[in-house]
């Protein structure tokens, strides 16, 4: 399972990587693995403020509607549009294109409360 | 909550139930069993009629206006589930469980499995063969399907469930393209046993059984009244 080491991890399966003073989010290899194909993804609007641990998004799959959790407090700047016509990008290429939204945090520090990659490793099923 | 762990909640409603109130119970209860507070608990009922779409789901898989179902008596609503269209009315079972299955998806496969596998034993024990088709969710027999499944994940609990045709009345499936699959027939346990069709209750408790043992969790019964919500 893909867990890259320069992102921070929630317990929930998303992953955020800080690029300049915004960070971007989105669900790890795990999360979508275990979703199976994506078909449908709800996403929040640019503008929207979100609250750490709060539903954020609706990831659909064949096999289930899924809520996707707000790793960190911010403001939302910007969201995958390319994921309403190709949610299976998340699938595809979950650390990269398949990103779901970009957040400027009402608070930069509130990262460090988040998981590292061993960590998070840690918190998967053992293969 | 270790005497709860060991044992999940049965809740069985009587009659038939309105759509809106028993998707708010289900929230009640998902954000209870999250914090601890209740054990996995199963919602066993049959709703009111009413035709609902999933989260994703098309209205163009309406055959008629919202309007002109409800002059048929029949209600319409957009529900939190995942998958397209459906019918629910009396004489079919609905099984809510609301599970901590652990992590997000931690075992949607599994789960969806399980759910698939409880209609299927429960067809067996009527000697009516059912399975499953690649690619698609739900239970099938010879004559179409007999069971939908449909479900949402929330911090790891599980939400909506599963719904499965014993003496409904069918025609309200001409309303809809189930579960927006064109041309895939929908049956009952009624249309292939006629006279044989065992009670709803009795289908009920065969449900609750394959549910025990498919998903390793004993129920014991709850009134609806008692529940801690």
């Amino acid at each position: 399972m893909n867990v890259p080491k320069d992102l921070k991890f929630t317990k929930t399966h998303e992953w955020v990587q800080l690029d300049d003073d915004s960070v971007i989010i989105g669900i790890t290899d795990f999360a979508q693995s275990q979703l199976s194909d994506l078909t449908y993804v709800e996403l929040p609007q640019a503008g929207d403020h979100i609250e750490a641990e709060e539903e954020v998004a609706v990831l659909e799959s064949v096999k289930a509607a899924s809520d996707i959790y707000a790793p960190i407090s911010g403001t939302i700047v910007e969201v995958n549009d390319a994921l309403d016509s190709s949610p299976e990008l998340i699938n595809t290429d979950p650390y990269g294109e398949g990103w779901l939204l970009r957040v400027t945090p009402d608070n930069v520090a509130d990262l460090d409360q988040l998981l590292d990659a061993d960590q998070y490793e840690e918190t998967l099923p053992n293969e | 909550m270790s005497e709860q762990a060991a044992h999940g909640w049965a809740v069985t409603f009587p009659d038939p139930q309105p759509f809106a109130p028993t998707e708010a119970l289900q929230e009640t209860l998902a954000r209870a069993r999250y914090e601890q507070r209740i054990p996995d608990t199963v919602l066993f009922l049959q709703h009111q009629s009413v035709v609902t779409l999933g989260r994703r789901g098309r209205t163009q898989h309406l055959l008629v206006s919202p309007d002109q179902l409800h002059k048929q008596g029949i209600d319409f609503h957009r529900a939190g589930r995942g998958g397209d269209v459906t019918y629910h009315a009396p004489g079919q079972w609905i099984v809510y469980p609301i599970l901590r299955l652990g992590g997000l998806g931690a075992d949607a496969h599994g789960y969806l499995h399980n759910m698939e596998e409880m209609v299927i034993r429960t067809c067996a024990d009527f000697d009516v063969e059912a399975f499953r088709v690649p690619g698609k969710n739900g239970a099938w027999t010879e004559a179409g399907k007999i069971a939908a499944i449909g479900f949402h994940l929330k911090r790891g609990i599980t939400l909506h469930g599963l719904s499965f045709n014993v003496d409904v009345d069918l025609a309200g499936f001409q309303l809809i393209v189930p579960c927006g699959l064109a041309g895939d027939p929908v049956c009952s346990l009624k249309q292939l046993l006629g006279d044989q069709t065992p009670s709803l209750r009795i289908v009920r408790d065969r449900l609750q059984h394959h549910f025990e043992s498919v998903c390793g969790r004993p129920l014991i019964p709850r009134t609806p009244a008692n529940l801690p919500v």
